[in-house]
């Protein structure tokens, strides 16, 4: 499963809030191919619960098909606003690509 | 941040891109006011749900609503701010993502009241004098 062929990367950037609320549920959708999810999150410069709550219901997503997911967080701001939001051990983050990848291309965890 | 500092902003049609003007709004406020970089960013996180709260609510009657911001700080160094609207608070914790927004708000600020009054309004107090109290080790 772990080719990185099948790496579904979702990438977002910028201001992340109500405003884009639409666009940040379509792009928090996981694609068909079955591997593993790199979000990418590292130019992102604001984001509220709008985020959190996209995040939440795309590892629901992952966690059912089994899938490996990672967040790649940039700024300091978004992972305190995981924790703030209870949650900062929902999710794998890390704040360098080779790492996330390096990460994904194990095994999915059961 | 020394002595008293006011801000006040009132939007009578709020909408989308109401949380975004606000927030670019208060973080110029509190620079002006010397906050420490990190507390001010967690800050500006927490007013940002609290009006994201206030403009989603009034998206709901389908109409521009109001959402009204007033920040002040006091000689001990503590920052209120209130984030007010003119619609009720029910069920607003049961819509995706905005009660996640709330328990944001109750982990940064020191305190949170939320008054229902002729409208809703959301107090946050802040220790504005201090580096960030938070250390992340925030009770789910």
């Amino acid at each position: 499963m772990s080719s990185q062929s099948s790496l579904d990367v979702i990438r977002l950037a910028g201001e992340l809030d109500i405003a884009r609320r639409d666009e940040i549920r379509r792009a928090l959708q996981p694609n068909d191919a079955g591997g593993p999810i790199l979000v990418d999150l590292s130019e992102v410069t604001y984001a509220d619960s709008t985020v959190i709550a996209g995040l939440l219901r795309l590892r629901n997503d992952a966690d059912a098909a089994q899938r490996r997911i990672a967040l790649l967080i940039g700024d300091a701001r978004l992972t305190r606003l995981l924790q703030y939001a209870g949650l900062a051990h929902a999710f794998t983050v890390f704040d360098d690509r080779a790492s996330a990848l390096t990460y994904l291309a194990g095994s999915p965890e059961q | 941040m020394t002595g008293r500092s006011e801000l006040r902003v009132n939007r009578t049609t709020a909408d989308e891109s109401t949380p975004s003007q606000l927030r670019h709004t208060v973080e110029a406020f509190l620079n002006a006011i010397d906050i420490e970089p990190a507390l001010r960013d967690d800050i500006i996180i927490a007013v940002g749900e609290a009006i994201a709260n206030a403009v989603e609510h009034a998206y709901e009657r389908q109409e521009p609503g109001r959402v009204e911001l007033h920040v002040t700080t006091d000689e001990d160094n503590t920052l209120l701010v209130d984030v007010y609207d003119r619609g009720a608070f029910i069920d607003r914790e049961l819509r995706e993502g905005r009660g996640l927004g709330l328990r944001i708000v109750r982990a940064i600020a020191r305190a949170v009241s939320i008054d229902t009054e002729g409208g809703t309004r959301i107090r946050m107090v802040f220790d504005a004098g201090t580096p960030s109290a938070h250390d992340g080790s925030v009770a789910p």
